[in-house]
């Protein structure tokens, strides 16, 4: 177990490590190709100069006006030295008394449980076997799919620090984002490709469980949610389109939501349902923001809760 | 579970999730390398949206390509109640196949029959895609 730990960080710290190389990189080249406002109708309007802007100079000048600051910055370092202290006599007791070292992470985790009593709780969830028959790849596809799940959610907040969702703006801070925002291209990108991934990844969970004949009895709740959480992910899709309000995202909304409205008898219902209204206006773009970061992402959350404790509960269903 | 009781098993933690978390890292890797490439080749933007300007081809993602193409030679009202009767079809199909399975014959009978759906659907957004 320490062998992944110590993967999972170095993972991590590779990849913080080449994204701020490739943002350092991409900074450098592209410094002398975009200047905002080159006569190109397209660009959005570059944010003020720092300098300029009224309400990131106010922070920093001016600083050193009273008191506090000062005394502030003593009593911060001074907090910082006294912790060092505590470590270098906590380390030298420990090793005057001869006893075992337990790192911190482990003395943490320790303290908590003893307060909350997670582990008798989790014992029964974490022993459980896993038969050697289930350790193959095509196992691991509802996994990947959560994994995304969970890429999307990070690189979605990401996103929507800068993301304005009204009609005369959402373009414009899509560019800011592209352009502007440090990582920005990375994130819409991760975003825009762990969204199409996820959908491959779903549907093809979903036809492995199909094909092993899975979704039968006592599994047949979680071949609905699962289904469910598929047309969450097809939801997900489909209202993120319309966010960054370029002429193929109007335009397939319209396709989308019109296919919609001609459902018998309550096509006219789902048509100003999904679209606030009898057109695509300001009303639909909140709307359709308040499904992809709101309600989607709730939804979703609730029915995986629900898919892994069956897993959990009723184990992989066992192949012929 | 009794039916795994005689078969080699290693437990959930730590092997199983470890295993499961190298999978996952190897997904990151993936995506941190995609990130990098958007960095330099970022995913783009249109024209912005334009009510009164309807462009000659409207084309949806790729993932609704099959259904687009699929409404657009089929009826409208059969076109747009299909995929709502595909997905009641798919959420109530458990109740309707309930037999447990006793030889290899049902897996590949089921096996076939997404073969020829996924084909139908990745024929479908090829068409979609080239037409």
């Amino acid at each position: 177990m320490k062998s992944i730990y110590r993967t999972i960080l170095i993972v991590a710290l590779s990849s913080i490590l080449v994204l701020a190389t490739a943002a350092g990189v991409h900074a450098y080249t592209a410094s002398n190709q975009s200047s905002p406002g080159e006569g190109n109708d397209l660009i959005a309007q570059a944010p003020p100069e720092p300098e300029n802007d009224t309400c990131f100079q106010c922070h920093v000048v001016e600083e050193y006006t009273n008191i506090w600051t000062p005394l502030g910055r003593w009593a911060l370092f001074g907090v910082a030295g006294l912790i060092l202290l505590f470590g270098i006599a906590r380390s030298a007791s420990v090793w005057r008394s001869k006893s075992e070292w337990v790192p911190i992470p482990t003395r943490i985790l320790a303290w908590i449980d003893e307060r909350y009593q997670l582990s008798e709780f989790m014992k029964p969830i974490l022993a459980k076997p896993v038969p050697d028959w289930q350790r193959r790849w095509w196992y691991c596809l509802g996994g990947l799919t959560f994994t995304l799940f969970l890429i999307q959610g990070i690189t979605g907040i990401m996103l929507a620090f800068y993301y304005k969702p009204t009609p005369t703006e959402a373009y414009a801070s899509i560019q800011f984002i592209e352009n502007e925002v440090l990582l920005g291209s990375t994130f819409r990108m991760i975003h825009h490709w762990s969204a199409n991934g996820m959908i491959v990844m779903a549907f093809a969970h979903m036809l492995r469980v199909f094909i092993m004949g899975a979704y039968k009895p006592p599994r047949e709740l979680n071949w609905v949610s699962g289904v469910t959480l598929l047309v969450m992910t097809l939801a997900f899709g489909f209202t993120g389109y319309l966010l960054p309000w370029d002429q193929r995202a109007y335009w397939a909304t319209t396709v989308g939501t019109e296919i919609g409205g001609s459902i018998p008898i309550i096509g006219d219902l789902a048509l100003v349902f999904l679209r606030g209204g009898w057109s695509i206006t300001s009303l639909t773009l909140s709307r359709f923001f308040a499904a992809h970061i709101l309600i989607l992402p709730l939804v979703t959350v609730g029915f995986m809760g629900l898919h892994f404790i069956m897993v959990r509960k009723q184990g992989v269903m066992k192949p012929l | 579970m009794s039916e795994n009781n005689e078969e080699k098993s290693v437990p959930f933690y730590p092997d199983h999730v470890a295993l499961e978390a190298k999978v996952a890292l190897g997904l990151i890797i993936l995506v941190v390398i995609i990130g990098v490439i958007g960095l330099f080749a970022p995913v783009g933007l249109g024209a912005p949206a334009d009510a009164m300007d309807t462009p000659a081809h409207i084309k949806p993602e790729w993932y609704f390509l099959a259904l687009y193409q699929l409404l657009r030679y089929i009826p409208e009202t059969i076109g747009a109640t299909s995929p709502v009767l595909a997905v009641v079809l798919l959420l109530i199909w458990p109740f309707l196949d309930q037999k447990p399975d006793r030889s290899k014959k049902t897996t590949e009978i089921r096996f076939w029959l997404s073969l020829v759906a996924v084909i139908i659907i990745i024929a479908l957004t090829i068409w979609g895609k080239v037409s």
